[in-house]
C-alpha cells in the first residue's frame, strides 16, 4: 500500500469504525459469556469467534486497500454476476437455517452471500448510473437500474429473507440524489402512508384529510410565480388515494396473514383493550417486549458491564445478533445508546460528505449507496429493537455477531474509503 | 448530467434531513423508554423475575456401631405421563411396545396399560401416574422405553426426583432407628433416633437466586448473597446390628409363643451405657408383631419383683439388715392395714434368710424385711432410693421418655402401705430402661451411667462430636453392698431354688432377677387379670459386660406368665448368643449362609461405602450395577448407566481424583 493511501485515507471514518466494532464486541461478550466463564477466555464461544472475525477483518481491510482503486469500477459487472450466481446457487447448495436458505456451509463455517451481494449491487449500480450513456430521467434507464437492484432483492426475498430485501429499497434514494424525479419517491411514500393511515384511522378520515391537504396546497401555492399549480394532477392524486384507501381493507384482510396483521395491530396500537394489547405485546411482540424491558431497565447510566440482569438471564432472544442494541441499552444506559446513535450518525453524515467531494460519479454514487445501506440497517434494526418499527430481522452494522455481516460491511465501507483516498489520482 | 448544482444541494439536504429526522425519532424513543418509562420497567424487572429458592441440604446417614447402614437417603423417581404432547404418529406407533415394556417392569398387563394410556390421551390427561418411587436402575430402564426415550416434549415423560429415607434393616429396630411420619397437624416429623439425631442429620438448607426466563422456567443466577447448603452429618449409633438382630428375633419368638400383647428388650454395655440393641414389638390387629412404639422408653409400669433389687440394696446400704437376716415368710400371707401380701408359692417358704427370700422372690420375706427395717422412718428408705437415682428421668436423647413415679412420705400417693408395696414393686412405676439403668449400675460396681444411643457424629471420615459415657452417679452404693447384691442376683440363676434357675447354664454365668407383676389387679374379675413378665440382669456374672432387660406384657395365662418362663428365655438367648464364643458363631453362620462371592461383594461394598476419605474413583468393575451406583453416588459422582447386570466397564478409570460434578458412565452386561 502506498504512503498516499495512509495520508489520504479518511481517518475519522476509520476511528468511528474501530469504536463501533470494539464496542460491539464488548456487548457481544456480555450477551454470550456464561456466568462461570467470566474469568477465562473460550475461543470456541460466540465472543471468541467474533474476535476471530474482527481479526480477519483487519486482513480483509489491508487487502481491500491494497487493490488498485480502478479495479472496483472496472470489475463491478463481474463482481455483480458472481454475486448473483452465488445467490441463485443457494437454492441448490444452500444450507437451511431457521427456515431460510441463506447460507453456504463449508464444514462448520457458514457464509451468507446476501451480505456480500449488497457490495456487488452497489458497485454495479454505481457503475451503471455513472455511465455516460445513462440518463436517469429516461424511463428505460430507470428500468435498467431497477433491474440491477431488483435481481438480488428478488433472489433474497425467495430465500426468504424479507429484511435484507428491504435494504435494496435504499437505492431509490440514491437514484433520487442522482436526479430521479422526486415524484416517484413522493408517490411511493404516499402510497405507504395512505395504506398505514387507513389501517389506523379508517378510509373516511384518511380521504377527508387528503382532500383538505390538497385544497390547502392549491390555495397556498396557486399565486406563486415559480410554478403554476395545475388542478388535474391534484385530482388524479386524490383519485389514486381513494383507490388505495378503499382497497386497503381488502388487501389487509385477504393478502396479509394473521401474524402480519397481529404485528400491525401491535405496532399501530389498533387493539383498544389494554389487557389484550398486553397479551399481544407478550406473544407477538415477545422479542420487542423483552428488548424494550431490557433497554428500559437500563435507565440513564445503565447497570454496568456484565451487570445487566436481563442480559445475564438470556431474556432477549437473538440478543447477540439482531438484538445486540438491547445490551447497550441495559448495561450502558441512555449514555451508551446515545453514543451509538451519535457514532452512526457521524459516520453516515461523514460518508455523505465524503461522497459529495468525489469528482468521479462512480465514487459518489457508490458512497451514497454505502451511506444508504448503513442507514437503513441502522434505522430498521434499532427501530425494531426499541419498538419503533415492526419486527424486521436485519443486523446492526459492525455490532451484531456474525462473520459474513461484519466482513460485508467492512468491505463495503473500505472500498469506499479506498476510492476516496484515491480521489487525487482520478485523472491520472 | 441533467441535474444542476443547486438542485443537487436541495436533494442532498432533503436526504440528510430525512436521515436526521429518523435519528431524532430513534433518540426520542430511547429517551421515552429509558427515562420516562424507565422506572416502570425497572420495578417490573425486579418484582416479577427474581426469586430466592431453598436449596435443600442432603441428609446424613445413620450407622450402627459396626458401621452398617441403618438409615440413609436415596433418590427415588416418580414418573407421570403427559398423554397429550406426543404426536399421533409417535403415540400410535409406540403405545404397544411401550406398554409391553412397562408391563414387564411394573408387573401389569400390557393390554390394560394400553387402554388406560389411550383413555388418558382421550381425556387430555397431562399428568397420568405411571410409577412411583422407582429406584435409579428401574428409572433408567423406563426412561429408555419406546416413546419415553423421545423425552419430555416429544415423548411426554414427566420425571420428579425426590429424596426418600431408606432403612436397610427393615422392620428390625424400626421404631428405635426411627422413621418419618405425618403428625395430626399434617407435619412430617421423625421419631426414634432419626428424631434424636435430627440436628446432626439435617444439615442446613442453602439459598440461591433464580431468575425467570419464561413462564414457569427459572434459571439460577450468579449472586454474591447465595448460601451454599450444608449437608447433614452422619451419625454413628451405639446399636450393634448383630445384637439387635438376636434381640429382635428372640423377643419375637417369645411374644408369638405366649401370644403376648407387647414386649421390649434392651441390651446395654455395662461400662459405657451404650445401648447395643433395643427391640420393641407390639401386636397389631392381625396378630403380627411390629415395632410401633418405643415401650422401653415410653412406657412406665409397675415393675414388680425386679424392683426388689432396689429395695434390698437400699436396706443393705442403710446397714439395717444383712443378707443373712432371717425372716419368717408366715405361710405366704402377711396383712398390712387389712391388705394382704401373698407369695406365689402357696404356704410360703418358712423362715429364710434375706438372701433366700430374694432368690425365691418371696414377696412376704422382702416386704417384711423392709417393713421391720424402715417402719419407723419410711423417709430413710425413700431417701436412700432417691440417692441411688431410682425412679428418676434419664433425660435421653430420644424424646418421649415416660415419667417414672415413686411415692414419698407426705405425698398424696403416700399411704400406710406405700413402702411395703413398693418393696415388691407395686405403687411405683418405671420404664424398662430406667430399671435397666439401675441393674447396669450394680453390674458396673455402683457407677450409674446414662443409657446412650448416639456414639459419634461424623462428617465424611472426620469425627465431629464424640459422645462419651455420661455418669449419672459415680457411686450409688458402697462396694460392699454391690458385692452382696451381685451375689444375690447371681444366686437367683445359680441356686437350684432360685426363680431364675431355668436360665442356668454350666458354660456361662448370668445374673438377674425375675419379675412377674400383676396388671389391672383392681379388677374383681380374675379372668381379666393380666401379667407383666420381666427379667433384668447382666452377664457374664463375674465380670459383667452387658446388662439386659426383657419385659413382656400380657402373655397368654394359659401358656404361662412367670418372668422366668416368659422373659427369662429371651434374656438367656441374647446372653448366650452374644457372649458364648463358639455357639454364637455357629448359629450366626447358619442363619445367613450367603454364597462366598456375595460376602466378598458385600464386604467390599461396605468397606468402600464407608471409606469416605477416598477421593479417587474406585474400581467398580465386576460389582453389581446397583451397588456400583450407590457406591459412586455416595462419593458424589453422577452416574449414568447403560445396560443391566454387572459393571463391565467404567468411563473414568479407577484412581482418578474425584472432582465436583464428575460424571461417570457405567456399561453393564
Amino acid at each position: 500500500m502506498s504512503s498516499t493511501v495512509v495520508k489520504k485515507i479518511d481517518w475519522l471514518s476509520i476511528l468511528i469504525y474501530v469504536l463501533l466494532v470494539l464496542f460491539g464486541w464488548v456487548n457481544i461478550y456480555s450477551a454470550s459469556v456464561p456466568l462461570d466463564e467470566i474469568e477465562q477466555f473460550n475461543i470456541d464461544s460466540v465472543y471468541g469467534k467474533q474476535l476471530i472475525f474482527i481479526g480477519l477483518s483487519l486482513v480483509i481491510i489491508l487487502f481491500v486497500l491494497a487493490i488498485e482503486a480502478k479495479f472496483y469500477e472496472r470489475f463491478a459487472s463481474v463482481i455483480y454476476i458472481v454475486a448473483m450466481i452465488s445467490l441463485a446457487g443457494l437454492f441448490i447448495l444452500g444450507k437451511n437455517v431457521n427456515g431460510a436458505r441463506a447460507w453456504y456451509g463449508i464444514g462448520s463455517f457458514t457464509i451468507q452471500p446476501s451480505e456480500f451481494a449488497k457490495i456487488a449491487t452497489s458497485l454495479a449500480f454505481a457503475k451503471y448510473l455513472s455511465d455516460i450513456q445513462t440518463n436517469i430521467k429516461h424511463w428505460q434507464d430507470q428500468l435498467k437500474a431497477l433491474i440491477i437492484i431488483g435481481i438480488p432483492a428478488f433472489l433474497i426475498l425467495l430465500q426468504p429473507d424479507p429484511g435484507s430485501t428491504l435494504v435494496y429499497s435504499i437505492f431509490i434514494y440514491v437514484m433520487y440524489r442522482e436526479g430521479l424525479p422526486g415524484i416517484y419517491i413522493l408517490l411511493a411514500l404516499s402510497l405507504a402512508i395512505i395504506f398505514i393511515v387507513t389501517i389506523k384511522f379508517g378510509s373516511v378520515i384518511t380521504l377527508v384529510t387528503i382532500a383538505l391537504l390538497l385544497t390547502a396546497y392549491y390555495f397556498i401555492f396557486r399565486k406563486s410565480r415559480d410554478r403554476k399549480v395545475k388542478i388535474l394532477p391534484l385530482v388524479l392524486f386524490f383519485l389514486m388515494s381513494t383507490t388505495i384507501s378503499l382497497g386497503t381493507p381488502l388487501i389487509y384482510k385477504n393478502v396479509f396473514k394473521q401474524h402480519h396483521r397481529d404485528r400491525f395491530r401491535l405496532w399501530l396500537r389498533l387493539e383498544q383493550n389494554p389487557i389484550k394489547l398486553q397479551q399481544l405485546k407478550r406473544d407477538i411482540g415477545y422479542n420487542t417486549y423483552q428488548s424494550e424491558t431490557a433497554i428500559g431497565s437500563g435507565g440513564v447510566s445503565g447497570k454496568g458491564f456484565l451487570e445487566g440482569t436481563r442480559t445475564r438471564g438470556n431474556y432477549v432472544p437473538e440478543q447477540h445478533t439482531d438484538y445486540i442494541f438491547s445490551v447497550v441499552g441495559e448495561e450502558w444506559g441512555l449514555f451508551g445508546t446515545t453514543a451509538v446513535v451519535v457514532l452512526f450518525s457521524i459516520l453516515i453524515l461523514r460518508i455523505i460528505y465524503l461522497a459529495e467531494r468525489q469528482k468521479l460519479q462512480f465514487s459518489r454514487i457508490y458512497g451514497y449507496s454505502v451511506a444508504g445501506i448503513i442507514t437503513i440497517h441502522f434505522m430498521v434494526n434499532i427501530g425494531m429493537v426499541i419498538g419503533l418499527l415492526p419486527t424486521i430481522g436485519i443486523p446492526l452494522p459492525f455490532f451484531s455477531y456474525g462473520g459474513s455481516g461484519l466482513w460485508g460491511f467492512t468491505i463495503l465501507l473500505f472500498i469506499f474509503l479506498k476510492l476516496d483516498a484515491n480521489r487525487v489520482n482520478e485523472w491520472m | 448530467m441533467a441535474v444542476t448544482e443547486k438542485k443537487i444541494l436541495v436533494r442532498l439536504y432533503i436526504v440528510s434531513a430525512c436521515m436526521f429526522l429518523l435519528a431524532l425519532a430513534v433518540f426520542v424513543k430511547l429517551v421515552t423508554i429509558q427515562i420516562v418509562d424507565g422506572e416502570g420497567y425497572r420495578t417490573a424487572v425486579k418484582e416479577a423475575n427474581i426469586k430466592s429458592v431453598v436449596v435443600p441440604a442432603n441428609k446424613g446417614s445413620l450407622y450402627s456401631d459396626d458401621g452398617s447402614l441403618l438409615a440413609t437417603s436415596v433418590t427415588r423417581y416418580d414418573v407421570h405421563f403427559d398423554a397429550v404432547t406426543a404426536t399421533d404418529k409417535n403415540f400410535d406407533e409406540n403405545i404397544k411396545p411401550l406398554c409391553d415394556s412397562l408391563g414387564k417392569l411394573l408387573g401389569k398387563s400390557s393390554a390394560g396399560l394400553q387402554s388406560r394410556l389411550k383413555r388418558a390421551r382421550a381425556h387430555k390427561n397431562r399428568y397420568y401416574l405411571i410409577a412411583k418411587n422407582l429406584g435409579y436402575g428401574d428409572y433408567v430402564r423406563l426412561k429408555n422405553f419406546p416413546l419415553f426415550k423421545l423425552g419430555a416434549y416429544k415423548g411426554g415423560i414427566i420425571t420428579e426426583r425426590k429424596t426418600v429415607r431408606e432403612y436397610p434393616l427393615g422392620s428390625i429396630a424400626k421404631r428405635s432407628i426411627g422413621y418419618y411420619r405425618v403428625t395430626r397437624g399434617g407435619e412430617v416429623k421423625p421419631v426414634g433416633l432419626e428424631q434424636a439425631c435430627e440436628q446432626y442429620l439435617n444439615g442446613k438448607d442453602g439459598e440461591s437466586w433464580k431468575q425467570r426466563i419464561a413462564k414457569n422456567l427459572w434459571k439460577p443466577i450468579n449472586s454474591t448473597n447465595e448460601i451454599e447448603p450444608k449437608d447433614g452429618s452422619d451419625v454413628v449409633s451405639t446399636i450393634d446390628i448383630n445384637i439387635q438382630d438376636i434381640a429382635h428375633h428372640a423377643l419375637l419368638e417369645q411374644l408369638e409363643k405366649y401370644k403376648a400383647d407387647h414386649g421390649s428388650v434392651v441390651v446395654m454395655e455395662v461400662a459405657t451405657g451404650e445401648i447395643k440393641a433395643i427391640a420393641n414389638l407390639g401386636r397389631t390387629s392381625n396378630g403380627k408383631y411390629y415395632e410401633r412404639f418405643n415401650y422401653a422408653v415410653g412406657e412406665a409400669h409397675e415393675p414388680g419383683s425386679t424392683f426388689k433389687l432396689m429395695a434390698v440394696t437400699a436396706a443393705l446400704e442403710e446397714k439395717v439388715v444383712d443378707t443373712s437376716y432371717m425372716v419368717d415368710t408366715e405361710n405366704g400371707v402377711i396383712k398390712y392395714y387389712g391388705k394382704s401380701v401373698r407369695d406365689s408359692h402357696r404356704g410360703g417358704y418358712g423362715v429364710v434368710s434375706l438372701a433366700e427370700a430374694f432368690q425365691f422372690s418371696s414377696n412376704t420375706g422382702i416386704v417384711k424385711t423392709i417393713h421391720e427395717s424402715f417402719k419407723d422412718d419410711p423417709k430413710r428408705f425413700t431417701d436412700r432410693l432417691d440417692e441411688m437415682n431410682v425412679a428418676q428421668l434419664l433425660d435421653l436423647s430420644v424424646k418421649g421418655e415416660a415419667e417414672p413415679h415413686m411415692p414419698h412420705p407426705g405425698d398424696k400417693t403416700w399411704s400406710g402401705i406405700a413402702m411395703e408395696w413398693m418393696a415388691f414393686g407395686y405403687g411405683v412405676s418405671l420404664t424398662p430402661l430406667q430399671t435397666l439403668t439401675f441393674y447396669n449400675a450394680i453390674a458396673n460396681n455402683g457407677e450409674m451411667v446414662k443409657p446412650r444411643l448416639i456414639k459419634e457424629v461424623r462428617e465424611w471420615d472426620k469425627v465431629v462430636y464424640k459422645f462419651d459415657k455420661e455418669v449419672i452417679n459415680p457411686k450409688i452404693c458402697s462396694q460392699e453392698t454391690v458385692n452382696k447384691v451381685k451375689q444375690l442376683l447371681k444366686d437367683v440363676v445359680e441356686k437350684e431354688h432360685g426363680t431364675g434357675h431355668k436360665l442356668y447354664s454350666p458354660d456361662f454365668s448370668m445374673a438377674g432377677k425375675t419379675g412377674t407383676c400383676q396388671k389391672d389387679y383392681a379388677h374383681t374379675d380374675r379372668s381379666k387379670l393380666n401379667y407383666i413378665s420381666s427379667f433384668a440382669g447382666f452377664f457374664p456374672a463375674e465380670n459383667p459386660k452387658y446388662s439386659c432387660i426383657v419385659v413382656i406384657h400380657e402373655p397368654d395365662k394359659s401358656v404361662g406368665y412367670y418372668g422366668a418362663d416368659v422373659s427369662g428365655p429371651v434374656f438367656k438367648k441374647v446372653a448366650q448368643k452374644i457372649y458364648t464364643s463358639s455357639p454364637l458363631i455357629d448359629t450366626v453362620k447358619e442363619i445367613s449362609k450367603p454364597a462366598n462371592e456375595v460376602i466378598v461383594d458385600y464386604e467390599r461394598f461396605f468397606d468402600k461405602a464407608n471409606d469416605k476419605s477416598a477421593v479417587n474413583v474406585p474400581n467398580v468393575k465386576g460389582m453389581s450395577g446397583m451397588d456400583a451406583v450407590a457406591l459412586l453416588e455416595n462419593l458424589g459422582i453422577r452416574v449414568e448407566v447403560n445396560g443391566v447386570g454387572d459393571v463391565a466397564s467404567q468411563s473414568i478409570q479407577a484412581g482418578q481424583r474425584i472432582t465436583k460434578n464428575l460424571k461417570i458412565v457405567l456399561t453393564l452386561s
